[in-house]
């Protein structure tokens, strides 16, 4: 497995972020779904390395994150794209993303060519040198995706990775999900159902911190049988019926 | 290729590659284009790292270290400049009056660069950086030599410029160690550039006005060698805060 997590929690002040998460991932595209407050981002954050949990065990592709060695090897091999990409606005895609191949410690004489792949994987080829204050939103999201995955990560962590894409690259992108999938683990935390529905082979969903489902997409859409859950699509309405049952 | 036009073929897609089949053409059976075009942009889109850029390759054995240093907010050329003009004017003002102007404003200056050196809301991809390779305390460690060491080289010029007496030109250095950590661990501490500033000023202000008002001169807090041992300690406590505030186990969000 190349996400192991045991009794994880964080806690920021009063409040707990994340309430006793325990998984294990392996490789493919996983889905992390949940409402606005649920616990998607810190949890994703921890698994990115960002931030510490406050308790329990963390361990990705078969690492202990205790000290700096076993988290230096992990980065190396990870993909992390935050929910508020922070960009500098005078840097170009291509030096951009050559810059945090060069932190992920991608092997200099490598760079020019992974910088590259990964510019023309997210579509853009044509913007390569192209001011980073010049590009759309969903550019820039585009920008973020291939910073992440420069290094051909084994583990890709994405958080909310389509907002700003437009319905036609969202459709692009959950093909490049796909493909990255069947090498990596990818972690796609989302609130738009239909991108799990379409890229994802498991999914969990969030709530208060907690998982309160882990499945397949399948079996999370067959949750909404014999109930009236709101949604427009099945898997809306499976999303729906798990979420009510846990608040109830 | 834009957004706008692209369309993924079955192999492509397999590939996740975005192309538009319609301007590709036919496409040979024994060309794979893609893997010829990644090549020719890989070599075209190449940046040529400056000269700065090398040379701190070389000496930190890190290419994306340098890069990170170079890179740094408050060694961009506008700033370096601003500070050069700023004691430039101090050492015009030494010359005439004959007050050690530069002694007083080096440490300030140091203080907000280092300040502004690394940190959330200074660094806009600061979250991801946390997250790569390189650590992030390892990049504030070199941003905040190398820009203590630009402050120190451009102050001692400006110091030495203005014809003061020996213990003047170099008796700042220390406090400025101070200041420079003050700003710091406050920066760091409260996760603002602007709360570093502040402290490191109002700190090396209230450290002037007392020498002043106990020995009678402004000169004291540079001049007097019992400073030495205190300005110091008081420079590792705060590399302490500093040291504590960006272990990674503990956290800091």
């Amino acid at each position: 497995m190349n996400v192991e997590i045991t009794d994880l929690t964080r806690r920021f002040g009063r409040t707990q972020a994340v309430a006793g998460v325990t998984m294990q991932i392996g490789p493919g595209v996983f889905g992390l779904l949940g409402p606005n407050g649920a616990g998607k981002t810190s949890l994703l954050r921890m698994l990115g390395t960002v931030i510490p949990p406050s308790s329990g065990r963390i361990r990705l592709l078969g690492h202990d994150l205790g000290g700096y060695g076993q988290r230096r090897l992990v980065r190396r091999r990870l993909g992390y794209l935050p929910q508020a990409l922070g960009y500098y606005p005078g840097f170009t895609v291509v030096e951009f993303v050559e810059y945090f191949a060069l932190l992920k410690e991608v092997p200099a004489e490598q760079v020019p060519r992974a910088v590259a792949t990964a510019v023309e994987r997210v579509g853009l080829g044509d913007k390569a040198r192209a001011r980073l204050r010049t590009l759309s939103g969903g550019m820039l999201r585009r920008v973020g995706i291939a910073q992440a995955i420069v290094n051909e990560p084994e583990l890709l962590l994405l958080d909310e990775p389509t907002a700003g894409l437009d319905p036609e690259q969202r459709v692009t992108f959950r093909a490049l999900l796909r493909d990255l999938g069947q090498r990596a683990t990818v972690i796609v935390s989302t609130h738009l159902v239909e991108d799990v529905g379409a890229a994802c082979t498991q999914v969990a969903l969030m709530d208060a911190g907690r998982i309160v489902f882990h499945g397949t997409p399948d079996e999370l859409t067959a949750r909404a049988e014999g109930t009236a859950a709101a949604g427009d699509a099945p898997l809306e309405r499976g999303y729906s019926a798990v979420l009510a049952e846990a608040r109830s | 290729m834009t957004g706008g036009d692209q369309a993924m073929s079955g192999d492509d897609a397999m590939a996740g590659v975005w192309v538009n089949p319609a301007q590709c053409g036919p496409e040979p059976h024994d060309v794979d284009l893609a893997r010829v075009w990644v090549g020719v942009a890989a070599k075209v889109w190449r940046r040529r790292a400056g000269p700065l850029e090398r040379l701190a390759g070389r000496l930190l054995g890190s290419p994306g270290l340098a890069r990170a240093l170079v890179t740094t907010p408050s060694l961009v050329l506008g700033w370096v400049l601003a500070t050069a003009v700023v004691l430039a004017a101090g050492m015009l003002a030494t010359l005439q009056t004959g007050t050690p102007y530069v002694a007083f404003v080096a440490p300030a200056l140091a203080g907000a660069g280092i300040a502004y050196a690394y940190g959330p809301g200074i660094d806009p991809a600061w979250e991801l950086a946390r997250s790569m390779a390189v650590s992030d305390r390892m990049v504030l460690l070199v941003r905040t030599l190398a820009v203590f060491a630009v402050n120190a080289a451009l102050g001692l010029a400006a110091s030495v410029a203005s014809g003061v007496a020996t213990a003047v030109v170099f008796g700042w250095l220390v406090p400025m160690t101070a200041v420079c950590a003050l700003a710091l661990a406050a920066a760091t501490l409260a996760r603002s550039a602007n709360v570093g500033v502040a402290a490191g000023l109002t700190g090396w202000m209230i450290t002037v006005l007392s020498g002043r008002a106990i020995d009678g001169e402004f000169t004291a807090v540079v001049t007097e060698s019992g400073l030495v041992v205190p300005y110091l300690a008081f420079a590792v406590c705060c590399a302490g805060i500093v040291w504590h505030t960006t272990r990674s186990a503990r956290g800091t969000s």
